[in-house]
């Protein structure tokens, strides 16, 4: 008898549960599993999308026998790796010593803070065309930086040379993605309770010490999931490349991104199998090397402030 | 201030310290001069800025700024953006928040590896979503409208939105709803009335990270949206460039007004909007 009273009390608790449940879930099948797993089957398939009607013929695994092949991907997967790998140690670097400076809190700093954070809020688009602006050859702000101290033998079009455009891309989301490493790593490094630091300093530890020593330890966790943040984000990397270079000069700033972008509806709008198979590859790569981050800093949990 | 840094500061030395601060106020107009670059350019014609690209403009032509607005389509790329980011929120709002309560507060078995499942899709490329999606929109004509690119939005914005959402009601005493359910509510009725009332700064925390990262979204809108009445704003700015090409004077105004909005709410929220999008970040 107790046992049905309890029994259709947990089937109604599941039933609310699963009231509560089915807008998300649905949301969630529709728009990603389903989607997920046609582009995981598209890999295997010469997909033709003709009026509206798509034919389907099996190719195993020749798709991906093509991504391995394809020159070009090869390139694009070079090129954003290059990204994602570089970012983290040029933005959270800087971002934790932005984040040192301000932690002592002098007359500039809340109006820095505010400051520094600010290119997070701009659309990556108008980002790109300003920053495009700055890098132009003839009038561009760092051609005319360079000329005024002396260095123009460095001038050049920034964005127009196979050698300088990724990097200087890659400087351009390093502008906009510090500040907002630096409020994270902010907050890190203010939770760490001040005796610490103080007993640290009585020691007679220098203030490079201090934060190799004591600072770097305590946060690391909190560094671990900025590098995975960042990496990931690098690795989607689409926005930017559009309104500036759009891959060019000579594929130099082609991410996984843009080239699948242009395959599966700029160049031949019909196949989309090709297009699937390099997305899928590319969505691999990602989760295994993010699992691989994720391993080699271990201890990972969460900041909570 | 802590002592240990007084003391730091006391032996630093004078010289250090002015080197420190002078290296941040040239990171601090690193970071800034970019924006005040264009604001000089969009108040000079393309004539003047090609002849002294850096001059102050002491003769403002504020006549650039009429003239984009008039004779470009940036209105309609704000209402159109308005639409999109506005309707994604508000029923990313009520479906997240809905799964996240359920999530927090009635567990069941396998609800935690729903929910990691669900989580883990933020790592998902949006090109391994694109060309399916592209497909399913057509099928239910929501191709090139802003109300299918909402939907889209929702599904992409969920996962962070419940994760925000279910920290914040597993915060809330469970004495509360004990109360209430003594009192005959039942749970539809305690998730409205007051869990969603309690839930008021997570919920704001959603809506700044949502509306950042959606009123500047550009690989969905781009691949998605065809038609120029239904550009939103980032689409609208590529359109305008392209359009006023060479045309520096104009296309600096148009870029200005892209993002005025956007920095205008942020002089007034700065800390609302920093707080925010760091919390999505980390719980991310």
């Amino acid at each position: 008898m107790k046992s049905v009273w309890k029994n259709r009390k947990r089937l109604r608790a599941i039933n609310t549960a699963a009231l509560f449940l089915t807008p998300a879930l649905l949301f969630y099948a529709l728009f990603i599993v389903f989607p997920l797993l046609q582009s995981l089957v598209f890999g295997f398939f010469k997909v033709d999308i003709l009026g509206g009607e798509a034919t389907y013929h099996f190719v195993g695994l020749d798709n991906y026998r093509a991504v391995i092949d394809d020159t070009v991907f090869w390139q694009a997967a070079k090129n954003t790796l290059v990204w994602a790998i570089t970012s983290p140690f040029l933005e959270i670097p800087v971002g934790l010593l932005l984040a040192l400076y301000l932690q002592r809190g002098t007359r500039l700093t809340k109006f820095m803070r505010v400051l520094w954070f600010m290119p997070v809020l701009l659309p990556q688009i108008v980002v790109g065309i300003i920053w495009a602006w700055i890098y132009n050859s003839e009038w561009g702000a760092l051609n005319q930086i360079l000329k005024t101290i002396g260095l123009e033998s460095w001038m050049r079009a920034w964005l127009g040379h196979p050698d300088t455009a990724l990097p200087a891309l890659i400087v351009v989301t390093t502008w906009t993605w510090i500040g907002f490493n630096m409020i994270i790593l902010l907050a890190a490094v203010s939770s760490i309770p001040k005796d610490l630091l103080e007993a640290a300093r009585l020691d007679g530890a220098t203030r490079v010490q201090v934060l190799r020593r004591v600072i770097i330890p305590l946060i690391r966790p909190v560094i671990a999931n900025l590098m995975i943040l960042c990496f990931i984000g690098k690795m989607k990397v689409f926005d930017l490349i559009w309104a500036t270079t759009q891959g060019g000069p000579m594929w130099s700033t082609e991410t996984v991104a843009t080239y699948t972008v242009k395959r599966a509806f700029y160049w031949n709008t019909f196949e989309k199998g090709y297009p699937s198979a390099m997305a899928t590859t590319w969505f691999v790569i990602i989760m295994a090397i993010s699992l691989l981050i994720t391993r080699a800093m271990q201890k990972k949990d969460t900041l909570e402030y | 201030m802590n002592s240990w840094l007084r003391k730091y500061q006391q032996n630093g030395g004078l010289v250090a310290r002015l080197a420190e601060t002078l290296l941040m106020l040239g990171y601090t107009l690193f970071t800034f001069s970019p924006l005040a670059w264009v604001f000089t350019m969009s108040l000079k014609d393309t004539a003047t800025i090609r002849n002294s690209p850096y001059s102050i403009p002491l003769d403002p032509r504020w006549a650039n700024y009429t003239d984009v607005w008039f004779t470009s389509n940036y209105s309609q790329y704000f209402i159109n953006s308005g639409y999109a980011v506005g309707l994604a929120i508000a029923i990313l709002i009520v479906v997240g928040a809905m799964a996240a309560y359920a999530f927090a507060r009635m567990p069941f078995r396998g609800s935690e590896f729903i929910f990691m499942a669900i989580f883990a899709s933020i790592m998902l490329p949006a090109q391994v979503l694109l060309i399916p999606l592209f497909q399913l929109l057509v099928k239910y004509s929501l191709i090139n409208t802003l109300t299918g690119l909402a939907l889209v939005y929702v599904a992409v914005q969920l996962p962070m939105a419940i994760y925000i959402l279910r920290s914040f009601f597993a915060q809330i005493p469970r004495e509360l709803a004990e109360a209430a359910r003594m009192d005959g509510c039942g749970e539809w009725k305690i998730f409205w009335k007051i869990m969603m009332p309690i839930a008021t700064p997570a919920i704001s925390t959603i809506l700044i990270v949502n509306f950042v990262a959606l009123w500047n979204e550009f690989i969905f809108a781009v691949i998605f949206i065809q038609d120029e009445s239904k550009r939103t704003l980032p689409l609208g700015v590529m359109k305008f460039v392209g359009d006023v090409y060479e045309d520096l004077g104009h296309m600096a105004a148009g870029l200005v007004i892209s993002i005025i909005p956007v920095l205008l709410l942020y002089v007034f929220f700065s800390e609302k909007f920093i707080k925010g999008m760091s919390a999505g970040a980390v719980k991310g």
